[in-house]
């Protein structure tokens, strides 16, 4: 089983490598500077909102609701901003919104037993519904002028490195830690691989999925701040896009198994990669929009069913050939 | 009487292990059959076998005097042997008359005409059942009628019930009984699986036993009385140097840690006390049904027991009511599950990891660090402690022996510190040598001073264990005795009823 998903992490890191290659060859436009900064923008963006799903669903959850709390959180944000409340104020206001999200998912999955397909879901919904009735009214908040940092998240360099790109590296970081070294991270770990033995064994289960599910959500607030940094607003378009399936895309196919308890921060960093470089690649080929979705969603059901494939969901089908005396 | 179906030398086994073994049997037409038997004896296997549910190993089954293959349950059914089961098989969102005619649905159905036809049916049974209420309303007694409606419709000669009364209150009880006298009456074979003697003998017209898989005797019920099927229940015929039958001596009661008043969840668990010792294994013996897993799952906080009137257990003298296990395992009470893979370890992590949860779970820090180093630390105490055989405690649990998982689980669980540590069924699905290691392991806890219940199936791993036997049947607990005064035979008695 181990060497089987270190070369599970080791294709697909190959794969991602040799489409890098194939494209630089190929296209003409791929190894230019303007496009490797977009490509790094989007990829960052995108891992860090994988992380967030990776943590979940090695809790065996799923978090649907991450874009809509991202752009809700943010749009907020900016709007207050513009406004003219500090910049400071608004994004403390706005954490507390994208936990508080999070907080009712996490209740709702864990004290009233709803799958948490259908519960972030509709979360989803109703952020989103919400924040266009009360929090902000324009489709497209714009980043106020004049704040250094926040210019400097977007579009400035650490010792040659894109500033997004770092945001994402120290994410993965101290996600790695949490998941390996601290008491939170096992018992993540062991929930996803058996919440039943998890319970028994005194693990405190209903308040650790609540905290899976507000994590998630500062971590889609953080992956929020640094879009609107890189893009200098935020627009509830991201909203109605295929995002939240980039995302899945990212997890499942970087060998985060959706039957929880396997997979790890290696596994995001090699699926953010790879898909990262085929969006930018078609993207480049101008390949149209329609066309794109159709092949993302092919290979995310693929991903899928592989997936299921290797890790069956359930562990007692594995049990009925032995039959009962 | 004419005979229905003869068994000749049937066996079946699951992956080597025997579940019936050379079975000779016949079945007539017009009687009615109790099969009886322990645990595990075999009884649900080889009706399964004659429902077409499993294929014999070996051996041949006459039907009407030929042989016959019954490759599954509709198989069987077409050959009139249908099989009743303890969960019914009736859809529960259809209705009574849906389902007495599923399987044999025209391509359009007038749900009237479908209902008048039931109602005749049922008349003509003497059934009293509302043929368009939905089966989800009805009783376990009237969902019985139904499923007997069904078999009969479908010209069954032979009906199999697997404990048919267990979840049946007296009056319906005696309302299946006339059921079966007047099927049988119209020349229908009936067999029941039953723990209870006494309905077994009023009911029945023969009686077979059976015990370790094979069977010990049929005859007919007159010739039978409680002394002579409890005998033939208990007495073993391999009981072997693992379970050497040597007198010795309780040890002493410690102190009383936790005392059950009033116990109920339920159908499951009735209005239970009783009282467990430190420094002293606790045996608790019952048949299938007797309720002694939920018992000790509530007292650990696994299951939660009725809101109101769901009496009080004490622990160490405190009332206490736990929700979760999580402060159950905190104050010291550990419950060790019957089934490994689904409650017990995590499949997808190494030994080491497996152990150190249990550490983890009883701390509160959730950022306080943790390494494989410590995690492989522990391991290499508790796995030389019980010699689990593994080339590392980076191997995976999942590729361990049925033993060593359970040293691994037993691990999991003692690392935790309890005070009071329950074992369900800790040797089951353990191979022979291993199953000596535990049981020194269990004596080795109870000196220690710990307080250790050990819930078993199996008589004589009650016997070699107990310093005190608890009896349970039907939801509480009836006996309670020292193991000076146990017998097999004893203990059978007061588990049946």
């Amino acid at each position: 089983m181990g060497k089987m998903r270190l070369s599970q992490e080791g294709v697909v890191f190959a794969l991602a490598l040799s489409l890098f290659v194939v494209f630089s060859l190929t296209l003409n436009n791929f190894l230019t500077g303007g496009n490797l900064i977009a490509l790094v923008r989007s990829v960052s963006i995108l891992g860090i909102l994988g992380l967030g799903m990776g943590l979940v669903v090695i809790g065996r959850g799923i978090d649907l609701a991450m874009i809509a709390t991202m752009v809700v959180s943010l749009s907020w944000v900016l709007s207050m901003a513009q406004g003219g409340t500090p910049l400071g104020t608004a994004l403390l206001l706005g954490a507390v919104l994208a936990l508080s999200i999070g907080l009712v998912s996490g209740i709702l999955i864990a004290y009233a037993d709803i799958p948490a397909i259908f519960t972030t879901l509709a979360m989803g919904l109703v952020a989103y519904g919400a924040g266009r009735a009360f929090l902000f009214q324009i489709d497209v908040q714009n980043t106020p002028a004049g704040v250094a940092w926040f210019d400097f998240l977007g579009s400035g360099m650490l010792i040659g490195i894109p500033m997004p790109i770092v945001a994402f590296g120290v994410l993965a970081a101290v996600l790695a830690l949490v998941l390996r070294y601290t008491r939170f991270g096992r018992f993540v770990y062991a929930a996803g691989d058996n919440a039943i033995a998890a319970r028994i064994t005194g693990i405190p289960l209903r308040p650790l999925i609540v905290a899976q599910y507000v994590v998630t959500s500062l971590i889609a607030f953080f992956a929020g701040i640094v879009m609107a940094a890189a893009v200098s607003g935020m627009s509830t378009r991201v909203y109605n896009s295929t995002m939240i399936y980039d995302v899945l895309l990212v997890v499942v196919l970087g060998g985060i198994s959706l039957s929880g308890g396997r997979g790890g921060v290696r596994n995001v960093l090699v699926g953010t990669l790879l898909v990262g470089v085929l969006l930018n690649g078609m993207t480049i080929l101008d390949i149209t929009y329609t066309t794109q979705n159709l092949i993302k969603s092919l290979i995310l059901l693929l991903a899928i069913t592989v997936d299921s494939f290797i890790n069956p969901r359930d562990e007692q089908t594995s049990q009925q050939s032995q039959g009962d005396i | 009487m004419t005979t229905l179906v003869q068994l000749r030398g049937v066996s079946k086994d699951f992956r080597g292990v025997m579940a019936i073994q050379d079975i000779d049997l016949d079945i007539r037409a017009g009687e009615i059959h109790a099969i009886l038997g322990e645990n595990g004896a075999g009884k649900s296997t080889l009706m399964k076998v004659l429902a077409g549910v499993y294929q014999p190993s070996s051996g041949e089954m006459l039907l009407d005097g030929k042989p016959t293959v019954l490759n599954s349950p509709s198989d069987a059914l077409s050959h009139g042997i249908a099989m009743v089961f303890q969960e019914t098989n009736l859809v529960p969102a259809m209705s009574v008359a849906q389902n007495i005619y599923l399987g044999d649905e025209k391509l359009f159905n007038r749900l009237r005409g479908l209902n008048i036809q039931a109602q005749r049916y049922l008349l003509s049974l003497n059934f009293y059942v509302d043929p368009t209420v939905q089966v989800s309303t009805l009783g376990a007694g009237k969902k019985q009628m139904v499923e007997i409606a069904r078999a009969v419709h479908h010209h069954a000669r032979l009906i199999i019930f697997d404990e048919p009364t267990a979840t049946l209150t007296p009056e319906e009880k005696f309302h299946f009984f006339n059921l079966a006298r007047r099927l049988k009456e119209e020349g229908m074979a009936i067999i029941f699986i039953s723990h209870a003697l006494e309905e077994a003998l009023q009911l029945s017209d023969r009686i077979t036993v059976m015990r370790d898989s094979k069977l010990v005797v049929t005859d007919e019920t007159k010739n039978f009385d409680r002394e002579r099927i409890v005998q033939a229940m208990v007495g073993r015929s391999l009981s072997g140097e693992l379970y050497a039958g040597e007198t010795r001596k309780a040890r002493p009661m410690g102190e009383k840690i936790l005392s059950v008043e009033n116990l109920s969840m339920g159908n499951a668990v009735r209005n239970t006390s009783f009282s467990v010792f430190s420094g002293q294994v606790t045996g608790m013996f019952g048949l299938v049904g007797a309720g002694r897993t939920e018992t000790m799952k509530i007292v650990a906080g696994v299951l939660k027991r009725d809101y109101f009137h769901g009496g009080t257990v004490r622990f160490e003298g405190k009332p206490v009511r736990y929700r979760t296990p999580r402060p159950a395992v905190r104050d010291g009470i550990v419950y060790v599950t019957e089934d490994r893979k689904i409650e017990g370890f995590f499949e997808t992590m190494t030994i080491a990891a497996n152990i150190q949860l249990g550490k983890l779970a009883t701390g509160t820090n959730p950022f306080s660090m943790v390494t494989m180093n410590q995690a492989r630390e522990l391991a290499r105490q508790w796995t030389s402690r019980l010699g689990v055989k593994s080339i590392d405690a980076d191997a995976r649990v999942i590729e361990l022996s049925g033993g060593n998982q359970q040293k691994v689980v037993l691990s999991k669980a003692l690392i935790q510190k309890p005070k009071l540590v329950i074992l369900d069924e800790p040797t089951r699905g353990v191979d022979v040598g291993t199953i000596v290691e535990i049981h020194n392991f269990i004596n080795e806890l109870a000196d220690s001073g710990m307080a250790v219940v050990v819930i078993s199936s199996y008589l004589p791993e009650i016997l070699s264990l107990s310093d005190r036997v608890l009896v349970a049947r039907q939801g509480r607990i009836v006996e309670e005795m020292d193991i000076s005064e146990a017998t097999e035979s004893r203990i059978m008695y007061a588990a049946v009823h």
